[in-house]
């Protein structure tokens, strides 16, 4: 009998244990039940039934717009503030962070709940503006994830560059198109993954700021899994992924160059 | 070192072994799966209802049991859990269109998980004695004798506030479309509800014709529930269509937001269960002093239930003792008083709770509850015409949510199972839940969105390859 020897190896069973219960087993149970119908038999069915269905398209493009759209926000909010948080003469920059940081800390679904409230009082309530409520709350649970990797990427900011390109003649706005601009692209590209992906997925955000009249992916699946569907629920969740995986494909030749999603999260 | 962990391996499975040896002491157990908030749990002083009913059975028979008590928060979750198969069940709490899918499982014998076992009447002293006449006679209408006995029931109908809104036009569902309370109103986020004023829309003519007919009110339930339950494709569709129509005049749906949301004077007009109906007009009452009523449309008032259903394999001797226990009158008023809902218990001791709640002597309105309680009462409780009734100031309020006047509750129409149109409906509803936003405008954003993306895409490598070309033309010019 060999002797079973107990190397460093061992200590990544836990973890290889994990990942085949909860990561590969779902999702491959996620994928037999998206092509499988009610019997069992092998179908693509749902698939045609999702694609046929105006509902759904018409879900797919909503959650993207608003994905982009809180995405771009969101940038151009956290952009700005994230480089004056880690500019040199920032005075106390980790008080500063730990104000933006902060609304992390308490509850999202009470965080939500109280929005919806602070909103109907200055009177954007969800229920005659159920798209610019979203979005608001949406900017407003997202932006700490802009402003973190932002900031991580720009506290790396190689300020004798920016004064290089002064001294060798740049105005501010190009100093800042090419030379700030480039160099903090890989985290623009991290903040944009963070929120895009999650943004189109969410769900309670959605229910909560635009009293349910409006509807995301992650609504729909919801929805689907709700009612017991679970094939129709399944491909819903089969396209998302795919639409993540395209996402995470196009964005993998920025990431490779600086990885700044370890922050202090 | 392969010592200790082969030790630390022996002591695991030790412990997790002794877990399993030492549950298993031979105690009957009896396992109920319930909805949330659905008994009465007791407090310091007193048991609860369950586990009052342990120790009454211990007396009885001298055998000890124990209840495993589950909960689930919605029909389908608790579905789901039973088609795994995984979790045997002695009773289990569904609402009506879901005993109605359990029986048709058991008859076809098409779902082993959901087949059900059958009641014996005879062992089920207090429901033969004290269920109220009008709920036996439903749910004899609707062909759940035999495999179900009532637990609650209720309507389906609008919570308003009498400051803002005019009490005739809670009388019919068009208020869900009315201009009048544009932003005010809030619909449940369920298509089963949502149904009920969307196919009122579609047949109101027919509903209404319906009163001229001189219909038995047994009979002028069957049609107005085949009018309300119909999903013929054409009839989906409409509903459909009567609710997107609906959607830019409400201010949105909901599941429990409602409740706390017309107190705070957000909304006017709320789609309620009753029993909820009842909590928020308390609710409203103590805590802001709000007046709020309760109304259920005429045109397409709905009623439902929740009952016991005994799944096969269940131990039947323990499951009926224990729905017996539950249709005692005193333990009715128990439940009730716990949780705010209307048992389909009658009775003595019911009747005094209603009577203790709602009763004022000087009481404007004089309710006639004879369909409800009949035969139930002891003899002093009749007046001289061999009536039930009830003088009371709560008419409209949360003495109708709780005990709905005859004429309500004889037109009372079921929502059935949608069946094999569950799921047309379903692509109807998601339809109506997705964006009220015309297919042209969305493309032409996602068009300018992809256009932006290749602008920034191509300036951005602009300088390479302007860099690239210059090298170019530096490299032609070498040679």
């Amino acid at each position: 009998m060999s002797k079973i020897k107990f190397t460093r190896k061992w200590l990544a069973l836990p973890y290889a244990l994990f990942m085949i219960l909860f990561v590969v087993i779902p999702l491959f149970l996620i994928l037999a039940y998206a092509f499988t119908d009610a019997e069992g038999n092998f179908t693509f069915n749902n698939l045609l039934t999702f694609f046929g269905n105006g509902s759904s398209i018409n879900t797919i493009l909503v959650s993207f717009i608003i994905g982009v759209a809180n995405t771009v926000i969101c940038l151009l909010i956290g952009y700005p503030v994230a480089y004056f948080l880690a500019h040199r003469d920032m005075k106390m920059p980790a008080v500063m962070m730990l104000l933006f940081i902060m609304p992390m800390w308490i509850n999202f679904v009470l965080r939500t709940a109280a929005s919806r409230d602070l909103l109907f009082w200055i009177g954007i309530n969800g229920g005659e503006y159920p798209y610019l409520a979203t979005m608001i709350g949406m900017v407003y649970n997202y932006l700490p994830f802009v402003i973190l990797p932002l900031y991580t990427t720009m506290t790396k900011l190689d300020y004798s560059q920016i004064e290089a390109a002064s001294d060798l003649g740049a105005r501010p706005r190009q100093t800042f198109t090419k030379v700030i601009l480039p160099m903090t692209a890989p985290g623009i590209v991290s903040a944009a993954t963070m929120v895009f992906m999650p943004t189109m997925s969410s769900f309670v955000i959605s229910d909560v700021m635009g009293e349910r009249k409006l509807s995301l992916i992650g609504n729909s699946i919801q929805l689907y899994f709700d009612q017991g569907l679970w094939h129709m629920g399944s491909i819903v969740a089969v396209v998302m992924l795919l639409l993540i995986a395209i996402g995470m494909f196009a964005t993998k030749n920025v990431q490779k160059e600086d990885d700044v999603r370890g922050t202090m999260l | 070192m392969m010592k200790r962990f082969l030790s630390l391996l022996l002591l695991s499975v030790l412990v997790l072994g002794c877990f399993s040896a030492c549950g298993s002491e031979s105690e009957r157990v009896l396992r109920v799966y319930n909805w949330q908030d659905y008994i009465d749990e007791g407090d310091d002083e007193t048991p609860s209802v369950l586990d009052a009913w342990a120790e009454d059975y211990y007396a009885r028979t001298g055998e000890k049991v124990r209840v495993q008590y589950d909960t689930f928060e919605t029909n389908e979750t608790m579905l789901n859990t039973l088609k795994t198969g995984k979790s045997q069940y002695d009773l289990v709490c569904p609402s009506d269109y879901v005993i109605q899918k359990m029986i048709a499982a058991t008859e076809n014998g098409t779902d082993d998980n959901l087949a059900l076992e059958k009641f014996d009447y005879s062992k089920l002293e207090n429901y033969t004695n004290y269920a109220s006449p009008y709920i036996k006679q439903v749910f004899g209408e609707n062909g759940f004798d035999g495999y179900a006995v009532g637990y609650m029931w209720g309507t389906v109908g609008i919570i308003y506030n009498p400051e803002y809104v005019d009490e005739e036009d809670t009388k019919s569902w068009e208020i869900m479309w009315n201009p009048k309370y544009q932003n005010r109103i809030t619909l449940k986020d369920s298509v089963r509800d949502a149904y009920i004023p969307a196919m009122s829309a579609v047949y109101r003519e027919q509903i209404l014709a319906l009163d001229g007919l001189g219909l038995s009110s047994a009979e002028y339930r069957k049609r107005l529930g085949d009018l309300m339950n119909s999903t013929a494709s054409e009839d989906i569709d409409a509903a459909g269509e009567a609710l997107k129509s609906m959607k830019d005049n409400i201010y949105g749906l909901e599941v429990d937001s409602g409740k706390t949301d017309i107190v705070a004077g957000k909304i006017h007009i709320n789609q309620a269960w009753s029993g909820d109906a009842a909590y928020a007009i308390y609710e409203a009452e103590e805590t802001a002093g709000v007046q709020l009523n309760f109304s259920v449309p005429e045109d397409g008032g709905s009623v439902w239930f929740d009952g016991w259903v005994m799944p096969k394999g269940a131990d039947t001797e323990l499951a009926h003792d224990l729905v017996n226990y539950l249709c005692a009158p005193e333990v009715a008023v128990r439940n009730m008083d716990y949780i705010g809902y209307t048992s389909i218990v009658a009775g003595d001791e019911v009747f005094d709770y209603v009577l203790e709640s709602y009763s004022a002597e000087d009481g404007e309105h004089t309710v006639d509850l004879t369909y409800y309680f009949n035969g139930t009462l002891s003899e002093d409780y009749y007046s001289e015409d061999g009536k039930i009734l009830v003088q009371t100031d709560e008419v409209g309020r949360m003495f109708s949510a709780q005990y709905p006047e005859e004429s309500v509750a004889l037109r009372g129409f079921i929502m059935r199972d949608f069946g094999n149109k569950n799921e047309e409906v379903l692509t109807m509803w998601a339809g109506f839940k997705s964006n009220n936003i015309a297919p042209e405008i969305l493309i032409a954003i996602f068009s300018v969105i992809i256009l932006g993306a290749v602008a920034v895409f191509l300036w951005f490598t602009k300088p390479k390859r302007d860099s690239a070309r210059r090298r170019k033309e530096w490299l032609a010019k070498q040679k």
